[in-house]
């Protein structure tokens, strides 16, 4: 029975790859595909505003960034945020009842004052205590929401979500980078599209190796240290491979938190973020995509490769150990949160491709990898294992994944997005970080994987501690 | 050898080399299993793709390299003389033979070809799109510019690319004549409306409205937009009108337009439409379309447009919507009736303030009210002495002085200019 047992778990993780290798195969397709058609739909920044400026159709959009304690980089993170290049926008702040100086270093620098407010509480945060605005007309733009602590950024974006007046909001992190131009391709997007726009993501990459002049990032590196070049090169493949891929059939299944566009209405009605959530950008989009399809409305999801967001990533192996365990925590809350959606074609190519793929390959993979991994020390003990046929399986899952790395790397450099082409020396980087990624930087996120959905079992309470910034290089 | 004979070979060798590899592998693992065999097949075939990105990569730089060296080469060259054709320096209309000078041409380059093939035409193109929406004065001439094109032989190489290039290169030629006013052989364009690309379509349609007849306009008789109208749709009509409009060619009436489709969003667009374009005679053919709708959408588009144009006769139906339509609309109608502010709506103005718990809706009456000309300034004080302390919160915006540009502001002033004198009693 033993052998029986031994026989069928051994075709069932030879399936599972082959399955997991045509997953991507897809993936790196539909990603292409994707791009052939940004090629045609998205024309150069100075159409796009030369269209967009003069009209007034273009959409206003509400910019939504809560901050806590960051008086280290407040004034400067508002200042890259108000480069942005747009003809109708506002930037809201909403300080989370900060204990050091963001608040009072905002209003000195902003020439701030409180203004009536009378604020529809539409989705659920914690009190506002006043709205701030500035008394000069070059700030005009900016409000600052002074509110009652949440503790999580989830309640944050709930507020600004209160105060937003826009069509559209933008969720960010106050330390994010933020191309000029990102507004107006994201907007090119909505202003295209037949169907309604719900949501609209950009590709997020690591501040961490970045010069910045002026709120604007200058040169565009890959990181020198280990652990942001890793992730550098996994939200590479995040977003260029996987994300893109899925946007191409309409079936986004994540806009990023750190830089994402949504229609405020849709956001309101599906109860916008949930400040109890680990996965609250996940959560939301598919409450979003639930309330379409549950309201028989139509709906459309997209992803712009070429707009850019920089943020400051974990830059330690305990950063890194705490964020990825909180994530893994968040991905079995969706799991279990939106099990009604799995598998279910009535709510589109999300519930029947997207997420069971997300099941299949991201959920449960760690816990095939760990058992794998103990099935083969087992082996090993027992004598077992065939080694040369065990050095051809493992030599074909790293071959392949350096072939999607590659692939990666082709993508960034073909898309071309002007300010964060990388240069020789980046791509050299990223070469060395896909060579040993499988070794050194996998087991780690397959270790904190685990470690999660052991927390989210056993209930741990979850403790959200913010990254420690140690800021951008500035030149 | 040729580009694409060297791609011919450069294929032909990566098959054979594929072929071999696989029979070599199947030969080689012919006694083991067949999921090593697998296994064996699939790394090869990786480190073959590997390859082959890595060339393509190479490639890819490579060709970059010397699309920038062909930019330098055609600024260095023609940037001066471009950029003061669509400056204001060029404000006066100029001869070929002045236009040559501006270029530093002199005969002997008209006779051969100025730019030799379609990669440096495509070049100029990009080069000149870039000077002429950056650089370009109020007071430059487009007889300049088509000047300059024709002697570039641009308006030829851009039909060519019209007519038999893929779709990328039929929607780019087709945008560039839009911008630089260039006219399209009518051949051309039918051809194009027949396309099997809806963005090509669209883009031959807005042509042909910019410059053609009034058959051009034969379009809209049709279900053409139905399900597939968005935002950049009507900006690009918009423009399209607006260039047939300085060109003094009749423009349609959009009424009818909105009468005839079916599809709600593209009704609000055409009706949106008339307010951008003034179509005040038209006003009274979206009577019978307000008083036989139930769309919501396209009653507050009706209602704003009225209000936008000043359209008098509208004042009794607004009255009566006012009263029946969902909160949403109710706003719509009260902004329309203070654009108007006849007088006759103060009283429905003041009754969509007390009638309703819905704070948006009681504070966009009191603004419709605050900014009612003199009677409303009046009605708004003496509401404002009379407020229970609920209602306070609402009248403390209208005296801050940055919350009150607010009060002031609305987006949509920028259609109709003339509503700033709406506001200004």
């Amino acid at each position: 029975m033993w052998l029986t047992i031994y026989y069928i778990f051994c075709y069932l993780v030879f399936a599972y790859t082959i399955m997991l290798l045509v997953g991507y195969v897809w993936l790196v397709f539909m990603s292409r595909l994707a791009q052939r058609q940004l090629d045609v739909n998205l024309p150069d920044d100075e159409t796009i505003k030369y269209l967009m400026q003069g009209s007034p159709l273009t959409p206003a959009v509400s910019i939504i960034a809560p901050a806590f304690n960051e008086e280290v980089t407040i004034i400067d993170s508002v200042n890259s945020i108000m480069q942005i290049d747009y003809p109708d926008y506002e930037i809201i702040i909403v300080n989370d009842e900060s204990t050091d100086r963001t608040l009072e270093l905002l209003i000195e620098e902003y020439k701030l004052v409180e203004v009536p407010y009378d604020i529809a509480m539409r989705v659920q945060s914690k009190p506002i205590k006043r709205v701030l605005k500035s008394t000069d007309e070059r700030y005009s733009k900016l409000i600052v929401v002074d509110k009652v602590h949440g503790g999580r950024k989830a309640d944050g974006s709930n507020a600004g979500i209160n105060v937003c007046s826009n069509k559209y909001f933008v969720c960010t992190d106050v330390d994010c980078i933020i191309e000029p131009m990102a507004l107006y391709r994201m907007m090119w997007f909505v202003i295209n599209s037949h169907k309604p726009m719900i949501g609209v993501g950009a590709t997020m990459l690591m501040s961490n190796g970045c010069i910045v002049e002026d709120g604007k990032v200058a040169e565009a590196a890959v990181p020198n240290t280990p652990i942001p070049m890793f992730q550098q090169l996994e939200y590479l493949r995040s977003f260029l491979i996987s994300k893109l891929g899925w946007s191409r059939i309409n079936a986004l299944p994540n806009i990023s938190g750190g830089f994402g566009l949504f229609d405020t209405d849709v956001a309101v009605k599906s109860g916008g973020y949930d400040p109890m959530s680990m996965a609250e950008d996940v959560d939301m989009l598919l409450r979003m995509v639930t309330y379409m399809k549950n309201s028989g409305q139509d709906f459309q999801l997209a992803l712009v490769p070429k707009v850019c967001c920089w943020t400051e990533g974990p830059g330690s192996l305990k950063q890194l150990v705490r964020q990825r365990t909180r994530w893994a925590r968040g991905l079995f809350e969706i799991v279990s949160n939106h099990r009604k959606l799995f598998f279910n074609p009535h709510y589109g190519p999300i519930g029947a491709l997207t997420l069971p793929y997300l099941f299949l390959f991201e959920f449960i993979a760690p816990l095939f990898e760990m058992t794998g991994f103990l099935f083969m020390i087992w082996l090993t003990l027992t004598g077992g294992v065939n080694w040369s046929a065990a050095f051809l399986i493992f030599g074909m899952i790293y071959v392949f994944s350096v072939f999607i790395s590659f692939f990666v790397m082709f993508f960034d450099y073909k898309l071309k997005a002007v300010q964060w082409k990388h240069t020789k020396s980046s791509y050299f980087k990223l070469f060395v970080a896909t060579l040993l990624e499988p070794f050194i930087y996998h087991p780690i996120i397959t270790y904190c994987s685990i470690v999660g959905y052991w927390r989210f079992i056993i209930n741990t309470t979850a403790v959200w501690t913010p990254i420690q910034r140690k800021g951008v290089k500035k030149r | 050898m040729g580009t694409i004979s060297f791609i011919k070979y450069y294929i032909s060798l990566i098959t054979a080399y594929c072929k071999f590899l696989f029979t070599f592998i199947l030969y080689k693992f012919a006694d083991y299993p067949n999921e090593i065999k697998f296994a064996a097949l699939v790394s090869a075939l990786c480190v073959m793709i590997i390859l082959v990105v890595l060339l393509s990569i190479f490639w890819m730089s490579w060709l970059e390299k010397r699309k920038r060296r062909l930019r330098d080469h055609i600024e260095k060259k023609f940037g001066k003389g471009i950029e003061y054709i669509v400056s204001s320096e060029a404000s006066e209309i100029m001869s070929d033979k002045e236009i040559q000078q501006v270029f530093e041409l002199d005969d002997e380059d008209l006779n051969g070809s100025l730019l030799k093939n379609n990669r440096e035409k495509q070049m100029f193109v990009n080069v000149f799109y870039l000077f002429f929406i950056s650089k370009r004065s109020e007071l430059s001439r487009t007889e300049n510019i088509h000047t300059m094109l024709y002697m570039f032989n641009i308006p030829d190489y851009l039909e060519k690319e019209v007519s038999l290039g893929s779709m990328k290169h039929k929607v780019n030629a087709l945008s560039y004549m839009r911008t630089f006013k260039l006219s399209i052989s009518p051949w051309v364009i039918n051809k194009l409306l027949n396309s099997r690309y809806m963005r090509v379509q669209r883009l031959a349609m807005y042509s042909n409205i910019m410059s053609s007849s009034d058959s051009a306009l034969d379009y809209f008789e049709t279900d053409f937009f139905d399900n597939n109208c968005c935002i950049k749709d009507e900006i690009e009509l918009g423009f399209s009108l607006q260039r047939r409009r300085k060109m003094g060619l009749k423009l349609p009436n959009l009424a009818r337009w909105a009468h005839i489709q079916n599809n709600e969003k593209t009704q609000c667009m055409f009706v949106r439409l008339m307010r951008r374009f003034n179509e005040i005679e038209y006003c009274g053919q979206l009577k019978d379309l307000y008083n036989q709708t139930k769309k919501k959408k396209l009653i507050e588009e009706i209602s704003r447009t009225w209000g936008y144009l000043h359209y008098l006769d509208c004042e009794d139906m607004l009255i009566e919507a006012l009263l029946t339509q969902p909160d949403d609309t109710k706003v719509a109608i009260m902004h329309a009736m203070t654009r108007l502010a006849t007088g006759k709506s103060l009283n429905a103005l003041l009754d969509g303030f007390k009638n309703t718990t819905n704070p948006h809706v009681r504070f966009e009456a009191l603004r419709c009210i605050y900014n009612y000309g003199t009677e409303g300034r009046a009605l708004f004080e003496e509401l404002e002495r009379n407020a229970s302390d609920a209602d306070k919160k609402y009248f403390s915006f209208f005296h801050n002085p940055i919350t009150l540009e607010k009060i002031r502001l609305d987006k949509e002033q920028a259609y109709h200019p003339s509503v700033e004198t709406v506001f200004n009693g």
